[in-house]
């Protein structure tokens, strides 16, 4: 669904992605894990459009949108949730919600939000309240929800556990896990390498730039590099 | 009776407090995208130029002149809000005010056109030209018991009056509108409102655009009915006095832009009496503001608790529960 061939980013004259290659197929969950520094904010950067990278191309469905702005990619079904809990703060919860649904003009926003509400039951609770006076986890969710409601094909969820406590962790895990039931690709950037290989069916592993393991989450959950490499340590 | 009323001095005061309204609706629209521009004085400037040197020089009718006043003025906003999407905050700002500089030193040093400080006399004055038709097809202001002044300021307070419904109405409506939905978005925080599709680029440039338009439309007419314009009229001064209008009376709402205006030009004309004193007045609001009420004096939730009473004393739609939404 998602193809990512020999992607090379910079920052100025620095090099942070060293050709990074990776896929996603449809109906999957994707993590890319890593420690500070590895590329990991940097490649959804590039994926997303905020990076332009000076060699490589990211294809969707079989074109092209290397380059292509967030909006571009909304209407091509890419919803991006960014780092840090982007929520609009003097909005309330539905409001935010109805944003979501932005650039749709379908009769069915109401039900679909009715539809999403059902996952995050405080969302539903806390409907009329504004969003910045939520709890970091619930801003989160509101972050997800909104996300689903421009129906993306693909949804591309960065560092979602950034900061939450590890019970509200799990729940964000758990809801990931019922997108992904019905029906939406996940990619998910993370560094809680643990709980990101439960919820996953592949696993990429970042270090400096690079991909240095890949494979099956299942495996990936019990290889020994793994830590390694999550603790940043030289694996040669 | 009617005439009596009607004070040419007081007609006059109100034609400013309607301009400046438009001047601070114009910093309201871009402050509503996030944007700080400090450069309204200067498309204000072009507005007034263009309409002032075109309606002298070239005979052509006020209301062309000033319609193509506010378009040069929109022009030039595309052109300095292009750029200037790589600014923010308090670099945007002081990248506008430059900008609203050159537009100042442009018109006192281009004296071929602009006749320098000295600046442009005999622009036609809307009330007048007016009045001149209509007296043209045999209309006499004594029918309605008023003199041939009383009646050219009246005439260019309704037209005023009516410029600003239309201007109010039309930004409310955006307001609740996708597009005002996305100024209020962007404002609150980019990355969340580029992540939900919204065109970023293209919603910043149209506010800071739609500011410039408002701004020079305000400075054609205000040639119009000063019928004297000077580079002074549009310099530095003007930037902040603009701005204090939104800060006074509250930049997150339009409302607040126009109480802001109304105030402060209606302030300074009331405490007349005690002369140099006012400014000293002027100058405490202003850092009892700041202390106080940084947010400006209207606000949201003063807004709700206006909504609330009303509805309280019509009795209406009280406790149903039934809440609209746009």
């Amino acid at each position: 669904m998602l193809k990512i061939t020999g992607i090379e980013t910079f920052y100025g004259k620095i090099q942070a992605l060293k050709g990074i290659s990776l896929e996603v197929e449809q109906g999957k969950v994707v993590t890319i894990l890593g420690a500070n520094g590895a590329g990991k904010t940097t490649t959804m950067k590039t994926i997303s459009g905020l990076l332009k990278p000076k060699h490589g191309t990211v294809e969707f469905l079989g074109e092209d949108i290397t380059g292509l702005r967030p909006d571009q990619l909304l209407r091509k079904g890419i919803a991006l949730v960014p780092e840090g809990r982007a929520i609009l703060s003097s909005m309330t919860v539905m409001e935010n919600l109805e944003m979501g649904a932005y650039h749709r003009n379908d009769k069915d926003i109401k039900k679909d939000i009715e539809e999403v509400m059902t996952h995050f039951p405080i969302l539903k609770e806390r409907k009329e309240q504004l969003g910045g006076t939520l709890s970091g986890g619930q801003q989160q969710m509101l972050a997800i929800a909104r996300a689903l409601l421009s129906k993306p094909k693909l949804i591309l969820l960065d560092e979602p556990s950034m900061g939450l406590a590890p019970l509200i962790v799990a729940n964000i895990f758990k809801i990931i896990k019922e997108i992904n039931a019905d029906g939406t690709t996940v990619l998910l950037v993370e560094q809680n390498a643990k709980q990101a290989l439960k919820v996953a069916d592949y696993g990429y592993v970042m270090e400096t730039g690079k991909i240095i393991i890949n494979g099956d989450a299942k495996d990936l959950l019990k290889d020994t590099r793994i830590v390694e490499a999550y603790l940043g340590k030289k694996s040669s | 009776m009617l005439g009596e009323l009607l004070n040419p001095y007081h007609l006059q005061i109100v034609s400013f407090v309607l301009i400046n309204i438009i001047l601070g609706i114009s910093i309201y629209i871009t402050l509503s995208s996030g944007q700080l521009s400090l450069g309204n004085a200067g498309f204000m400037g072009i507005g007034a130029y263009t309409s002032a040197l075109l309606t002298i020089n070239f005979e052509v009718p006020i209301i062309l002149g000033i319609i193509l006043g506010a378009l040069v003025a929109g022009i030039f906003g595309i052109l300095i809000g292009i750029p200037a999407l790589r600014l923010s905050g308090v670099y945007l700002a002081i990248a506008t005010l430059g900008f609203g500089e050159v537009m100042r030193v442009i018109f006192v040093n281009w004296e071929s056109v602009t006749q320098g400080a000295i600046g442009l006399s005999g622009v036609p004055h809307l009330g007048r030209e007016v009045f001149k038709t209509l007296t043209a097809i045999g209309f006499d202001p004594e029918i309605l018991g008023l003199k041939n002044n009383q009646f050219i300021y009246l005439i260019v307070v309704s037209i005023l009056l009516l410029i600003n419904i239309f201007i109010v109405w039309f930004f409310v409506r955006q307001n609740k509108s996708r597009v005002g939905r996305a100024f209020a978005a962007i404002k609150m925080d980019e990355k969340a409102a580029e992540s939900m599709g919204i065109d970023i680029t293209y919603y910043k440039v149209l506010s800071f655009t739609q500011g410039a338009l408002l701004a020079g439309f305000a400075g054609a007419l205000y040639a119009h009915v000063m019928a004297y314009i000077s580079p002074a009229d549009f310099a530095y001064h003007r930037a902040i006095e603009i701005l204090i209008f939104s800060v006074f009376g509250g930049s997150e709402v339009i409302w607040g832009a126009i109480f802001g205006a109304a105030f402060m030009t209606i302030m300074p004309e009331a405490l007349r009496f005690i002369s140099e004193y006012r400014y000293m007045i002027y100058g405490a609001i202003l850092i009892l503001m700041m202390a106080f009420r940084p947010q400006g004096i209207i606000d949201v939730s003063l807004l709700q608790w206006f909504k609330k009473i009303i509805k309280f004393r019509k009795g209406t739609d009280h406790g149903t529960g039934i809440k609209k939404r746009h």
